[in-house]
């Protein structure tokens, strides 16, 4: 274990030298979300003026904010960007420089990527969450904030993030079929953002949905974090859907291994 | 060291029709192809041998290449490098290889040369003292010193390909394969490059497969050759063995004052010449004649030249092993 994080802590120094390289590329790419986030804010916020009743589907608008918010920080989080590398490796046939090299194909990735996320972290977690919390206080007049929570919130976020990177890791090896990924990648993105609850909270969906989309890999995405960090879960429904994410760790690992195996046996590298 | 049994790789092709209407076509009604990349090719490599590995362009060299190196599982057939099978194990096959792509590179891209060393040095678990003894050795060979702290994107090609070979090169290999280490190189870079390899397979006795279309990396590098076309075998022996196998060509210039004096001597109609068994080149009074020396002998040609023209100076030579696979690669395709 010691000898396998001395292997990889240099692709984690490496990620975050890069992330620095291209530092406006990063600011401007922040900038977008936080711009598509205030502007799912205007939508919602005229959704309930014109709505006139004070909850909807069991929200109230200052709730409403807190999940736009939250929906924002956890995506930010615990996105990946391993289905647009694989694809692009595989497309341009850079993905044999990996290979020439003794080390796991799916660990570089992820640690490279880990690197890349430690100033995204740092630089969001602490002014958004402040926000969130002031919201919160000022809408409900005392304060929410309570450390188990948030720290529940960062462990399943960790969850998320696996399930997520593990996820792209198995739509990138689509690529080894169909060679370019751009479109799947974008159907792909749109498809998980509506099961994620990311454009529309569950309770907002008919029963038999929401239920379903409960059980799918996606809600453990953004959903449960952002629920446990509001405070909706609380003992076994808590363990249970903490639980679920673990399954999908798991399974979502599992399968890319062995996607792997299979697709290098049926590798072809383009060009040269 | 290397052994390499009727290796073969075929590969699915889709086929367009040409055009926009072509693209459509096969956008729903794909039509697959076979297309054999490798077919059938064996060879073995001993210890310490420097082994020049040629074929014009689409031979399927760099097929091969990735087979032995693990990238492209073979459809069938088996190679054995150090004793183990690239196909199945291949993260410890790797950490006794190095492996070069001319074309591409293993370097961090964004990070200062040294970062992609240091990663390097983790990931085959070369201890310090070794570390630094090995830098300072490649430094040597190398010259690494004066763009070590440049980011990989600012390097030129030639300093790149230093970093890439120095790279492949870091954690001592058995096995050095080197996938057109010269391309795109200016003269002294290349020189540089071939004196390291050189260098290394003496001092460290590295197997090296070398594919290049330099051909002066060959004659300067390697004794041995294996040649391949279209997937398959077609020469395996040393340079003086193709040498006298296709070498019947021979070059004979001379300088005369005589004008027009290729037509004047009109070898062609005069001896019978076939098109690929004669070129004439004329540069203001020299001229150049390379002949297959099989249809003509040398002195019969020698004899007729001087008597036709007035010649001022004169000389034959061996052809150059350029002629000799440029030949051998027109008659194949």
């Amino acid at each position: 274990m010691k000898r396998k994080l001395r292997i990889y802590f240099p692709f984690i120094n490496a990620g975050l030298q890069e992330a620095t390289t291209y530092r406006a590329n990063w600011f401007f790419m922040i900038l977008g979300n936080v711009l598509g986030c205030f502007v799912s804010y205007f939508i919602w916020n005229a959704v309930f003026l014109s709505g006139g009743n004070d909850t909807m589907n069991g929200f109230t608008m200052p709730q409403m904010v807190v999940y736009i918010f939250l929906m924002f920080l956890t995506s930010t989080l615990i996105s990946s960007g391993g289905t647009y590398d694989i694809g692009e490796e595989i497309r341009d046939g850079s993905i044999s420089m990996r290979m020439i090299k003794p080390i796991s194909y799916n660990s570089t990735f992820l640690f490279q990527e880990l690197g890349n996320k430690i100033m995204t972290v740092c630089i969001l977690i602490i002014p958004l969450v402040l926000g969130v919390e002031i919201c919160r206080t000022i809408f409900t007049g005392e304060i929410q904030f309570n450390i188990i929570g948030f720290l529940l919130y960062i462990i399943s976020c960790v969850f998320a993030y696996l399930i997520n990177f593990f996820f792209n890791i198995c739509f990138g090896f689509i690529a080894f079929v169909i060679k370019y990924l751009w479109g799947a990648n974008m159907m792909k993105n749109c498809i998980v953002g509506f099961l994620s609850g990311t454009m529309i909270p569950f309770t907002f969906l008919p029963d038999f949905l929401e239920k379903l989309f409960l059980f799918l890999p996606f809600a453990s995405l953004n959903y449960t974090p952002v629920m446990i960090y509001m405070g909706m879960y609380s003992g076994t429904e808590l363990l249970f859907y903490m639980g679920l994410q673990l399954f999908w760790v798991l399974v979502f690992w599992g399968l890319s291994k062995l996607l792997w195996r299979v697709a290098t046996k049926h590798l072809c590298v383009q060009g040269g | 060291m290397i052994y390499v049994e009727n290796l073969r790789k075929e590969f699915k092709k889709t086929i367009k029709d040409p055009g926009v209407i072509g693209s459509l076509k096969a956008l729903f009604h794909p039509h697959n192809e076979k297309v054999i990349a490798v077919d059938d090719i064996s060879f073995n490599v001993p210890e310490g041998e420097v082994m020049g590995f040629i074929g014009p362009n689409g031979a399927g060299k760099s097929t091969v290449i990735k087979m032995l190196t693990g990238i492209l599982t073979p459809t069938s057939g088996k190679c054995t490098i150090n004793g183990k099978n690239p196909a199945e194990d291949r993260k410890n096959y790797v950490r006794e290889i190095g492996v070069v792509f001319g074309q591409r590179t293993q370097l961090w891209w964004d990070l200062p040369l040294r970062e992609t060393y240091g990663v390097l040095k983790e990931i085959y678990e070369v201890p310090d003292d070794k570390y630094k003894k090995r830098m300072a050795f490649l430094n040597e060979v190398l010259d690494l010193e004066s763009f070590i702290t440049s980011p990989v994107r600012t390097l030129s090609l030639g300093q790149r390909m230093r970093a890439d070979i120095a790279a492949s090169l870091l954690h001592s290999p058995k096995v050095l394969f080197l996938d057109e280490p010269t391309i795109g190189l200016d003269v002294v870079v290349k020189d540089n490059i071939r004196n390291a390899i050189e260098y290394i397979n003496k001092q460290e006795n590295t197997t090296v497969i070398l594919t290049t279309h330099d051909l002066a990396d060959i004659e300067l590098l390697s004794k041995r050759i294996v040649m391949i076309d279209k997937g398959k075998n077609v020469f395996d022996g040393t340079i003086s063995e193709l040498k006298s196998k296709y070498g019947q060509i021979r070059e004979l210039h001379f300088e005369t004052d005589t004008q027009n004096a290729d037509k004047v001597l009109a070898y062609k109609e005069h001896f019978g010449f076939v098109d690929d068994d004669i070129s004439i080149k004329t540069e203001g009074t020299g001229v150049q004649v390379r002949f297959n020396s099989e249809v003509v002998p040398v002195s019969e040609m020698l004899s007729y030249t001087l008597g036709k023209i007035n010649i001022n100076d004169i000389s034959v030579k061996d052809a150059d092993i350029e002629e000799i696979i440029r030949r051998l690669y027109k008659r194949e395709v």
